[in-house]
Parts: C-alpha cells; structure tokens; sequence
C-alpha cells in the first residue's frame, strides 16, 4: 500500500468541497496532478495544494492506495464520497458528507463526522471513532433509500434520522441515538449499544431487517407492539462476528441476554423488529 | 376617487381576493371586506417608510446603490440571497437569476415555517385541494397546529367554517370543526372539538391514528395525552365524514418531529383515502411563500435551499438553508428581499449576520434595514407594484398597482434587473 499524507492548513469557515480525496480519484495520479485537483470553496474554485500540504506517495490502483488526512477536517466536505477501494484515514473530524455513497474500501475518521456520513452508502467500512451528527447513513432528501451495502461502527452517539430509509447494510452505534433513527427503514441492520432515542423505528416497514437496543429505548411509539421474549441464535452470532471482525467488544456482554421483540409500525402496515435487551 | 374592487390582499396566505380599496389624490383612503391586519397594511403603507437608498447609512443615488450591492455579491465567495416570501413572482424569479450569477444560495422564508412540509411532501407526496373546493364540500374541518383566528383572520369566514358552498348549504352548521393544539385558543373555542395534545407529542398522535384508521387495536391508555376512546372515535369520524380536510400549521411544523410530522399527516391523509375523500393544506403565513417555493422549482428544480457554487443548482436542506449556513458563518455576504431576518431568527444567526455586509431591498424600516450595509427602497407589491401570488392551496391571483410609488422607487423586480445588468446578466 502506498501512503499520500494531506495536512490541512487550516480551518476555514466557508467549507471546502473535496470529493477528490478518495483513492478512487487519486489513484493513478502523478504526485504533481493530485497537487492540481480542483476543489471549491464557495463559488471559487481552488486546487488541493492550496488547502493542503499534499506529500507521500500515489498507488496506481485505489485498492493500493491509502490516504491520511492528518489533522482536523471538519470543514472538508465529500472526503470519501463515492470511493470504491483503499483506505482513507483522518485523524480528526471531518465535514458533511463524509464517505456519502462509498461502494468499497475503509474509511476511518478518527475524530467525529458531521452530517450526511455515509449517506446512501453502498458498501465498505466507515468508521467514526467519536460522534456522527444527523442522517448518518441516510437518504438525501427526495430519496427513497438510504444506505443499500456496506457497514458503518460509530464509537459515540449518532444525530436524528441515522439510517433513513434504510434498505441493506449494517450500522453499530456504541453509544446514544437521537430520536428517528431507522425511520421509513426497509431492510438492514441498526445495533444499539447506548440508548436508542424515541421514535426509534417510525414508519418502518420491516423487510427482514431489525434494530436491536442494548442500552435501553427512551420510549417506543405506540404503534409497536410487544411479541415475546426469546434468545435468537442468529443474535449470537452478530455480536460474536461485531466483536471479531469489526472490534465492538461491548457486544460480548450481551451474547446470552433475552431479548423482547416488538413488532410494528402498525402505522404504516409495517413488520419490523425492534429487539430490546432485558437489563 | 377611485374605487378598485376584487383587490388582492397581499399579507397572509389566504390572498382574500375580494377587497374593496379606496383611492384619493395617490393615497389609499378605505379599504372594505379585509381583516383588521389588511386594512392596517393599506392605509399605513406610507408610514415609517425607508426614504432614499443608503450605503453605509449615507444616502446615495440608486444607481451607486446598486452599485455597491453588486459588488458585494460579485466578490463574495459565498453570497446568501434570502427572503422573497412578502413580493411578486418575478421579482422572486429575478433574485434566483442573480443568487445563479453570484454563484450563491437562495433560500426563501420557508425554511423557517413550511420546509418541514415541503420535505415531507417530496419524501411521500401530497393530497392536494384548493380552498374553494373545501369552501363547497368539506364537512370535517381539522385545524391541527395552526390557529387562524388569530393568523388568518378571514379564513374560517370565507373557505373553511362559516362559509356556505355548493354542498355545504348551511355553512357553519352543516361541518364539523376539529381543532387540536397545545393550548386553548381562538380557534379551538369556536371548534366543535378540541383534542389537546401534549407539547411535542404530534407524531406519535399522528401515527396512533392512523393505525387506528388502519383498524388496529392501541394498547397504550392514552397516546400524546389524548385518551384512547378519543383517538379512535376521532379516527372513526374521520373516516366516516363524506369530504376532510387538515389546515396544519407552525405547531406541527416548527416542534419537535418538524417533517416528520408532516410525513405522519400525509400518510394518516393517505390512509384515510382508503375510505373517503381527505386531503390536507398548509396555513401558510406570508402571502406568497408558496410563489417563492413554486418560482423558484420552476427555475431550479428545487422549492428552496439552493446552491448555485458549482454552477447548477443543488439542494439540500439543513446544508443550504440560511439559518442553518449563517449559524455556521459560512455566508460572507446576504441580500435580503422582502424580508425581515433580524427579527425572526436566532440571536446567534442575527449576531453572524451582522459581521457580513448585508444588502436589503425592503418598504419599511426594519432592523434588517438597520444593520445593512446597503439599503435600496423599494415599491410595495401588491398597492404600489401589481404582480402575481401563490395562496396556501397553489392557487396564483393577480395583485394590483393601486397608487403609483414614490418618484424614484421601483419595484423589487427592477431593482434586482438593475443588479443583474450590472453583474453582467442578460436584459430582458
């Protein structure tokens, strides 16, 4: 693998939109053309060596290619959007739209994400090891699905409306969730390990997916109701795979806990789940 | 004397179209058939009137006016052009043009009222009506969130409660008045129910109804403080009434749920279309916010929320919305059409408006006026400068020119044509 280091030079008010930072983009680049990329502040617009200091080395294929944005992005918009292969890594926060439809590769932001991360998000792994703001994962307004592939862990808590319209895919959230998280969700995975916020699950529909809370729900809307209380197998093996693979290691508490399914939202004719934790 | 009759009135969403405005030596002198807040606007649209266009609070020909905000706006990396709900349609149009030539967003004053439905609506469509058609069938009127006897005086008169229609023979008698709110007020006293629904609980009242509609049985006691009896005896009227119609307003739109609030309401409309006829309508507040949401979807595609920094526009409410950029100081400049900002949003969007140069097209002296750094008077749409409004259900009517402004003042939409040209625009 080969390592392209950008350092920000600093952190402007009037944010940056850099979808070109993303091995997809910039792998098989010369050092000077990736110094040349165009980016935009506002209306203006600018190359990437005039935000950043652009040094290190360019893979010929973005699966070859890992990027390290070294130092706080919060300013920095779409790092990430769209990528397919590699690695990207900022070792700070990172603006809107973070990793925003990425289809393959790793993207670890180490600081927290602001909105829209992992919008629409089709496949690979986005990690946030602090907080993710609002619509974590979700549709782009108008939209009728969210995230279709892929993986998102956030090690804090998550803003409102994470998972909207959710199809496929799987998001772990180690700590709390605001109110709406899986709303309109159709499909995929939401696990809980802080406490899920109210109205966790509106107009949700169900199609084989779930939201399992292990922290406890704030309140859950009256139109889910309670099924029974049981121990599924393929729990087990979610949180044993979560701890393995993707180091949710909180997940192994709860390998043998009874879970209470709930079923709704009768709303809308739904069949979804939510499982709770018994504490 | 002149005596102008079927007068629009441009303040409020209704658009009350049958005004009776009296004119004398270029003065409005009376005005028949408005609300209180009409009749005020007419006779006072002289008052406290801005007196010559300022730069920097020092009077200056218009021409250098322009000048000025033209080149705000031309230097700017990141212009916001905001407003555009209280003028005429082309002036609206023109102000998309010249946020697209400045390379800035243009937002307009839904994102602080009605976005939250606009949202909803694009998210799971709409049942639309037009208030006549309430006016003449609709015998199950819900006023959920919005109190017009207070907001839009004449509504309940001339569409939605007193007034007789084809199929509504005795008017008042012949519909049932739902209001549900937080509080008691004018509107909930003249309903024949009031549901009160707990702060912030909307949503979840919204969904337990249409489950209920749905034929599902709730097991909770009560759902947003509304009993269960009362929830699905109201869902039971609902589906029973030949003709309903929800008039929701800021109360569903600005707590806590905002589109997701709306979402509820519409599939809870949608649902009940299963059974009867239901639709539903915003009580929106500036008269022609709905023009601003319908002119600028013409020009971009887009109601409101729109960014032009790359050269088409996008949208993205929450991104683009001027509250939401100005709170993150992300604007370096604003123009200001028709609107009053500093009075409305927050103090800490207020504070970051004040250290960007503002330019402002307004009537009136505001505080919007006050912290501008360019100020350029202009005609008040709909008495001195005719043009076209959208009312609350999409219907557009024709305001009228009733006396001719001030020598030297000239409409929004001049005004923002002279910008144009002046940025380099097309002439037309």
């Amino acid at each position: 693998m080969k390592k392209l280091i950008l350092v920000p030079k600093e952190v402007t008010a009037i944010p940056v939109e850099a979808e070109v930072i993303s091995p997809t983009v910039i792998a098989g680049r010369t050092l000077d053309e990736v110094q040349r990329l165009n980016v935009y502040q506002g209306k203006v617009k600018l190359t990437l060596a005039d935000h950043f200091d652009v040094t290190g080395e360019v893979a010929e294929t973005p699966a070859e290619q890992i990027i390290v944005v070294d130092g706080d992005a919060p300013h920095v918009k779409y790092m990430g959007a769209a990528m397919d292969a590699g690695r990207l890594v900022v070792k700070g926060d990172a603006g809107m739209h973070t990793g925003s439809q990425m289809a393959g590769g790793e993207l670890t932001v180490e600081g927290s994400a602001a909105d829209w991360a992992g919008a629409e998000m089709k496949g690979g792994v986005l990690r946030i090891d602090g907080d993710a703001r609002h619509l974590l994962g979700a549709a782009y307004r108008g939209s009728s699905e969210g995230m279709t592939g892929g993986c998102i862990v956030v090690g804090g808590g998550v803003g409102s409306e994470a998972a909207s319209f959710m199809r496929r895919g799987m998001i772990v959230v180690k700590g709390d969730t605001a109110p709406f998280t899986g709303v309109h969700m159709n499909g995929g995975e939401i696990l809980v390990f802080g406490r899920a916020g109210k109205r966790l699950g509106a107009q949700a529909k169900g199609n084989g997916g779930f939201m399992a809370c292990f922290g406890g729900v704030e309140e859950l809307l009256p139109t889910y109701m309670y099924d029974t209380t049981y121990s599924p197998t393929f729990m087990r093996l979610y949180l044993r795979q979560l701890a393995e693979t993707l180091n949710v290691e909180e997940a192994l508490r709860y390998l043998d806990k009874p879970l209470k399914r709930y079923r709704g939202d009768l709303a809308v004719g739904g069949n979804a789940e939510i499982l709770i934790a018994e504490p | 004397m002149t005596v102008f009759t079927d007068v629009v009135c441009p303040f409020c969403g209704c658009l009350c179209d049958d005004l009776e405005v009296t004119v004398e030596d270029g003065h409005v002198k009376g005005v028949k058939n408005a609300c209180g807040i009409s009749r005020s606007k007419f006779l006072n649209h002289e008052k406290n009137r801005l007196e010559a266009p300022t730069v920097d609070g020092v009077e200056v020909p218009l021409e250098k006016a322009v000048d000025a905000a033209a080149d705000i706006l031309s230097t700017s990396m990141r212009p916001l052009v905001y407003g555009l709900s209280s003028t005429e349609c082309v002036a609206i149009a023109k102000a998309v043009e010249l946020a697209e030539l400045a390379g800035g967003v243009v937002d307009n004053t839904s994102s602080v009222c009605h976005g939250p439905t606009i949202l909803a609506l694009q998210q799971v469509g709409e049942s639309k009506t037009t208030l006549g058609e309430v006016k003449n069938r609709a015998d199950l009127v819900i006023f959920w969130g919005s109190n017009p006897s207070q907001a839009h005086l004449r509504h309940i008169i001339r569409y939605s409660g007193m007034a007789k229609g084809r199929f509504i023979p005795n008017g008042r008698k012949d519909r049932y008045i739902v209001a549900v709110d937080i509080r008691k007020t004018g509107t909930t006293r003249l309903a024949d129910e009031y549901v009160k629904v707990e702060p912030n609980r909307d949503f979840e009242l919204l969904q337990a109804l249409r489950a209920a509609v749905r034929g599902h049985e709730l097991l909770a006691e009560s759902v947003a403080g509304v009993p269960r009896e009362k929830v699905t005896e109201l869902a039971e009227r609902m589906k029973t009434a030949k003709f309903g119609i929800v008039f929701f307003g800021l109360g569903l739109t600005q707590s806590e749920g905002r589109h997701m609030n709306i979402d509820a309401a519409v599939g809870l409309v949608a649902e009940l279309n299963n059974h009867t006829k239901f639709l539903l309508t915003p009580m929106r507040g500036h008269y022609n916010v709905g023009g601003a949401n319908t002119v600028t979807t013409w020009q971009t595609g887009y109601p409101y929320a729109v960014d032009f920094s790359r050269g088409y526009p996008r949208y993205n409410p929450g991104e683009y919305t001027s509250i939401d950029m100005l709170a993150r100081g992300e604007a370096d400049s604003a123009l200001v059409i028709a609107s009053d900002p500093v009075s409305t949003f927050p103090a800490g969007v207020v504070r970051n408006l004040a250290k960007i140069p503002v330019v402002t097209l307004d009537h009136k002296v505001t505080p919007t006026t006050m912290l501008s750094k360019v100020v350029i008077p202009v005609a008040t749409a709909g008495v001195e400068a005719e043009g076209t409004a959208y009312r609350m259900d999409g219907v557009p009517l024709r305001l009228s020119k009733l006396v001719e402004p001030r020598e030297g003042v000239h409409s929004d939409a001049e005004v923002l044509e002279m910008m144009i040209k002046r940025m380099g625009g097309r002439a037309y």
